[in-house]
């Protein structure tokens, strides 16, 4: 399944509707909803966010994976940005040096299986992977 | 859908998705909030980074006169995201069930 979205954070729930119909339709276990939900939705507002010379829609793409569900998000025309080389971020700090940037980022490396980057021809191109045996489903 | 509104005296309820859509709503609505805040997270579905730095701004605003915020009935899915972020050592959290 794939879809084109514009880019604006009001296309948010139009992702949702196209995750539940994929989910739907592939009869895929509701356990791994939240982390696809999460890990989609924090890549495409990193793109809507930061790739703002760029005017074109994001495709995302979803796949059954043999394990759970592979995901890709595509940027067209822009600078290369990779997320997976984003810095740690202190999550013991104490509160006055916390500050919610970084958080997005950090929780997609941190509860999606595998994750992997690629940039050509200025299209720039993040798939990641969520295994349904993370989730005992 | 992402509703917020006042359940109690002290209490605020969320419920649905607070996502990046939703967060300049929330936000406004707990700039408005007071000394002390409980959230009811109970019908809260989803939250994001989004979602994450609402809380925590407005926790650190609280703090500064001496309370901040008590997040109670966090479901099991949203109580992983505080504790990968760290919030579970910022927040006094009441889990759903308990």
């Amino acid at each position: 399944m794939e879809q084109r979205f514009k880019r604006s954070f009001d296309e948010l729930k139009n992702i949702v509707t196209m995750t539940e119909d994929f989910f739907h339709e592939e009869k895929l276990p509701p356990g791994l909803r939240n982390v696809v939900d999460l890990a989609t939705e924090e890549l495409f507002v990193n793109m809507v966010t930061y790739n703002t010379e760029s005017n074109e829609d994001i495709l995302i793409q979803m796949t059954p994976h043999e394990h759970g569900v592979e995901v890709s998000l595509t940027d067209y025309d822009v600078e290369r940005f990779d997320p997976t080389g984003a810095g740690p971020i202190d999550v013991n700090a104490p509160l006055e040096e916390r500050t919610p940037g970084g958080l997005g980022l950090y929780l997609v490396l941190k509860m999606v299986d595998s994750i992997h980057y690629e940039y050509r021809n200025r299209q720039s191109k993040i798939t990641f992977i969520v295994d349904r045996k993370q989730f005992d489903v | 859908m992402f509703e917020i509104g006042i359940s109690g005296e002290d209490t605020v309820l969320l419920e649905g998705r607070l996502d990046a859509a939703q967060a300049v709503k929330a936000q406004e609505f707990l700039d408005q909030v007071g000394v002390q805040c409980v959230l009811d997270l109970a019908k809260l579905e989803y939250i994001s980074s989004a979602g994450l730095g609402v809380l925590l701004r407005t926790h650190k605003r609280l703090m500064c006169s001496g309370s901040g915020i008590k997040l109670i009935n966090v479901n099991h899915h949203i109580h992983d995201i505080f504790r990968y972020s760290g919030f579970d050592k910022l927040f006094e959290i009441v889990p759903a069930g308990d």
